[in-house]
């Protein structure tokens, strides 16, 4: 429940202040994201898999966010920014996908 | 790493890649740390204070990362359409300016005239300049005419019917189209059949007008003229026609046009009215010998 209600806080927080994002972090919000989808969906799993682990969840994400954002990063420098951002969109999004699909399995036992 | 293969067979390493992506979807940490502890023999993760803290606070970082994410999309979106707003008003406002500029322009050019004209007139050498400049002005399209003369229509060949106009061919036949050749010919053989002023699609050609192919435009004194293209020309309709149909190349030109299905029709027009050509630039300006007033000293540019 904390977790869920942390999420809300920081949705809530974002749309109030709305915080200015440096123009050269700003590439790399919309991979970061996805990232970030993609660990809160393992974690969501894992708990429902009663494998759940804080230390693994919190690593996973910020290893995640920051992997993903350096990745594109590298792709920009290399002039093939697009390719792998969207090579990061398909592995994670294949990723949250499978995770979802589990998610189900638990919670409607289908 | 702790995925099911599927037995028999090679795999290659794509497959097994693609065997990886898809069949783990969970990270294989929550995994090995549950093995971890079942081997300490814990049962479920310790519930510690510190651990649910910390995934909550990351929970709204995830949070604020999306917000803003979208938040930025948003703006991005809303950016770019009070961009183009913007951007359009911009012209509008300085077309208008331009327009108002161009009638002050004319305004002020018809009061120069009339001053010039009102000074020249007092004297008979001015009475001599006058007239000359009348000829002259009559020579280089400066003045607006009317009178009777000729119509020429030429337009590009009309696409046909059973055209597929998305598969095949998309480029048209260029040889269906008006080429700057053409309209070239056209006015040149008018001008040998004695016109005395011309005009395309209402664009007056003075005696340094070009008529010019830039991509798919032609530009008549760099302004472009689109399809169909009406040459209007001035003279005694009979004796243009006359000479204009005799011309060999306008005899080439019909031929090709018959051909290739460019319209090209003309009719003679009891009354055209040709607008003045654009302003003429000074390019050069001499001293009179006779006067070497003051007033009458050329000044550069102009």
């Amino acid at each position: 429940m904390i977790p869920i209600l942390g999420l809300a806080a920081g949705v809530l927080l974002g749309l109030v202040f709305d915080p200015t994002v440096p123009l050269w972090l700003q590439p790399y919000l919309p991979i970061a994201v996805v990232a970030a989808l993609d660990a809160v969906f393992g974690g969501f799993r894992a708990r429902l898999d009663g494998i759940f682990d804080a230390k693994v969840f919190v690593i996973s994400f910020v290893s995640n966010v920051v992997v993903a954002a350096l990745i594109v990063f590298l792709g920009d420098q290399l002039g093939v920014g697009a390719q792998l951002s969207t090579a990061v969109v398909v592995v994670l999004g294949i990723r949250i996908f499978g995770n979802a699909a589990a998610i189900r399995r638990h919670v409607f036992r289908a | 790493m702790t995925s099911a293969r599927p037995a028999g067979g090679v795999r290659s390493l794509g497959a097994s890649l693609l065997d990886d992506v898809l069949a783990e979807t969970l990270d294989p940490a929550y995994a090995q740390a549950a093995a971890a502890r079942a081997a300490r023999g814990e049962q479920r993760a310790p519930s510690r204070w510190g651990g649910q803290v910390l995934v909550a606070l990351v929970m709204v970082v995830a949070g604020l990362l999306i917000a803003v994410t979208y938040d930025q999309a948003a703006a991005k979106a809303q950016g770019r359409q009070e961009v183009r707003a913007a951007l359009v008003r911009d012209i509008q406002a300085r077309s208008e300016l331009g327009d108002e500029l161009a009638g002050q322009l004319d305004e002020l050019r018809v009061e120069v005239s009339r001053t010039s004209d009102d000074l020249l007139a007092a004297t008979t050498e001015g009475q001599r300049a006058l007239d000359a400049l009348a000829r002259a002005e009559q020579g280089t399209a400066a003045l607006a005419v009317t009178g009777p003369g000729l119509l020429i229509t030429l337009a590009n060949a009309e696409a046909e019917a059973d055209d597929d106009p998305v598969g095949g061919t998309s480029e048209a036949d260029p040889r269906g189209r008006v080429q700057d050749g053409d309209l070239q010919l056209v006015v040149n053989a008018l001008w040998a059949a004695g016109a005395e002023a011309i005009s395309i699609n209402g664009q007056r050609l003075g005696p340094t007008s070009a008529i010019r192919f830039a991509g798919e435009a032609v530009l008549v004194d760099f302004r472009p003229v689109t399809n169909p293209y009406e040459v209007r020309a001035i003279g005694d309709p009979d004796a243009l026609a006359r000479e204009f149909l005799l011309d060999a190349e306008v005899q080439s030109l019909a031929a090709v046009s018959l051909n290739f299905g460019l319209r090209f029709d003309f009719a003679k027009e009891e009354e055209l009215s040709l607008p003045a050509a654009g302003s003429p630039e000074l390019r050069s300006a001499e001293l009179l010998d006779t006067r070497r007033a003051a007033g009458t000293d050329p000044t550069p540019g102009g």
